[in-house]
């Protein structure tokens, strides 16, 4: 077995055999399910066997668009939208003084506080806010004792802007991670030579870094974005009353057992959020940024 | 990469503005969790931060008294090792082929990291009612399935970047030397990748610990962890889930701070400056590569 085509200059059937463990388990755990799902999607449910039966109908996509499913749909599409507004607005100063603006031994440190949240608990964290915004939270105690406010202010708190807050703090690297590797492919001589022809920093920041650093700004909204619309525990746990989003619709369908439109909610929004991803890497070549990965 | 920030010149504000907005940006990542952290120290039954001198361990004792949670956790202890221990040496196998591969490894690349961006819930509601399907039981090992698939394109990718480190020259030398395919192998990439080997066991094993989507669909009678967790906050807070939470809080933190701070240095203890310097690229690009957003890009870029 050749383990690495290049050295031993046969590529081709080793590569193969290697991959294949991992090849099994995204089709045989990822793939296939996923394309049982939207075909199953277009079958009807039996209620004689609780489970569908192959009779092709699009009704569970007529009903996808009933008792306001499609609300759901654009609401999730809404707070995804300006979590990612506003997790990009924050990423790219924080992303910039990573790269531009201090030593590289700081940029590892605070590179690696912008990992850590990856692999600790997004539920715990979500949880964190309830103590931070509730009624007797600090945030309300803190109003109150400045005298900014007399009685504890209740949007904080299961609202929209406690799920906006909580998914911004929770998805934050996913927009300043890009971001500064994209800065990390910025040859410091532009920056050199743009600084000795006499720009100032907003100068260099606005017409140099920035056009720069876009594609990165892009990859982080986008990242921000689909990642939010998947998420259902900061809804759950921060949300208000009757909050809803796609996945906590699905898990709602799911628990009246109506396979059909949970299958059909699924295959939109996995049809969607591909065909996103699909489009803005053709529209923008994010390529550059990972060139020599694991080269 | 030089000693020096690029720009070190006056910034007319813009350093104090920029280093504030990054301030706010960890704040808001971290400092609700550390006060969780604190909160939990507090003996009394109303949550707010004491005084250092009153912190007490109080509910992380009555922890202790909660059998359902030690279930719990058994049940995602299972699960985590059986998924870390399956993560690491098929990713191995991945990045081992996507070295190998010439042109099908950016479509290779795109195809493991599209599993991350498919919501939890929709690949937990597939592979539940696949595995129903064909009859499996739902129990840690369906649960392990699952998080199989959410952990393994973050095994990919660390592997990936631990095994860019392993200079092709390297191996060349040792096969010139007489050394077969196998040999070098494990007497050369094998011992070179063991740093990034153990990130991937352990940052799977992490994954696994704190998934709470996927598991909602496949777990079978006993709960994990985190939707033992849910239904705790859900249902009345008692203040034992503060410490519960904190308990997790502390767990990953410090696993993860492993990770990221102690292997690297243990390593350039005895290296030259210079060295040190390659070395601090190299975790640089650890840092940022074994992030989600790196790989991702990557894949849905280089196709």
């Amino acid at each position: 077995m050749t383990l690495h085509g290049k050295a031993a200059g046969r590529p081709g059937r080793p590569a193969f055999l290697l991959a294949l463990p991992s090849l099994l388990v995204f089709v045989g755990v990822g793939v296939v399910p996923l394309a049982l799902i939207a075909v199953w999607s277009l079958w009807s449910f039996d209620p004689d066997t609780y489970w569908i039966k192959p009779v092709w109908t699009l009704a569970s996509y007529d009903a996808l668009l009933k008792n306001g499913r499609s609300i759901v749909f654009l609401q999730t599409a809404g707070l995804a939208a300006l979590t990612a507004t506003v997790s990009t607005l924050l990423a790219v100063p924080a992303a910039t003084v990573i790269g531009l603006l201090t030593r590289p031994r700081r940029a590892t440190l605070l590179i690696a506080l912008f990992t850590i949240p990856f692999f600790t608990s997004g539920l715990v964290r979500a949880f964190a806010w309830r103590l931070v915004l509730g009624r007797e939270g600090v945030v309300n105690n803190a109003l109150i004792s400045f005298g900014v406010v007399r009685t504890p202010v209740e949007w904080l708190l299961f609202s929209d802007f406690a799920v906006v807050l909580g998914m911004v703090a929770a998805y934050l690297p996913f927009a300043v991670i890009p971001i500064v590797l994209v800065f990390t492919r910025i040859e410091h001589s532009v920056i050199r030579a743009s600084q000795d022809l006499g720009a100032g920093f907003w100068r260099i920041f606005f017409s140099i870094v920035l056009p720069l650093i876009m594609p990165g700004m892009v990859a982080g909204f986008l990242f921000v974005f689909v990642v939010a619309i998947g998420t259902s525990m900061e809804v759950q746990l921060l949300g208000g009353a009757g909050a809803s989003s796609i996945s906590i619709m699905i898990n709602d369908v799911m628990r009246v057992v109506n396979f059909p439109l949970a299958f059909s909610i699924a295959t939109v929004v996995v049809i969607l959020l591909i065909a996103l991803i699909v489009i803005a890497n053709h529209t923008l070549r994010l390529s550059f940024m990972f060139e020599d990965l694991g080269t | 990469l030089t000693l020096e920030p690029i720009i070190t010149s006056r910034t007319n504000g813009g350093r104090p503005l920029f280093t504030a907005i990054m301030a706010l940006c960890l704040a808001i990542m971290y400092a609700p969790s550390l006060y969780l952290l604190l909160a939990s120290l507090n003996p009394g039954e109303q949550l707010g931060l004491v005084a250092p001198s009153r912190y007490s361990l109080t509910w992380y004792v009555a922890l202790m008294n909660d059998h359902r949670l030690f279930g719990a956790l058994e049940e995602s202890a299972i699960v985590g090792f059986a998924t870390a221990v399956l993560a690491t040496p098929i990713g191995l196998l991945a990045a081992l082929a996507y070295r190998a591969m010439t042109r099908t490894r950016n479509l290779f690349f795109l195809f493991i990291l599209s599993a991350m961006f498919v919501p939890g819930t929709i690949e937990g509601l597939g592979l539940s009612v696949v595995l129903k399907l064909v009859h499996v039981r739902p129990s840690w090992f369906t649960v392990m399935i699952g998080h199989l698939l959410w952990a393994l394109p973050f095994a990919v990718t660390v592997l990936l970047i631990g095994l860019s480190a392993v200079k092709t020259n390297t191996v060349a030398a040792a096969r010139d030397l007489g050394a077969g395919p196998f040999r070098a192998f494990v007497d050369i990439t094998l011992p070179l990748m063991r740093g990034s080997l153990v990130s991937s066991f352990i940052f799977a094993f992490l994954l696994s610990l704190n998934e709470h989507a996927r598991a909602y669909y496949l777990v079978g009678r006993q709960n994990t962890l985190p939707l033992y967790m849910f239904g705790a906050m859900n249902s009345g807070a008692s203040p034992t889930i503060y410490a519960f939470s904190g308990a997790i809080l502390v767990v990953s933190f410090a696993a993860v701070a492993l990770v990221l701070f102690a292997a690297p240095r243990r390593q350039d203890g005895h290296r030259a400056e210079s060295l040190r310097r390659d070395h601090d690229n190299a975790f640089y690009q650890f840092s940022v590569g074994s992030s989600r957003g790196a790989g991702t890009i990557s894949a849905a870029a280089n196709r």
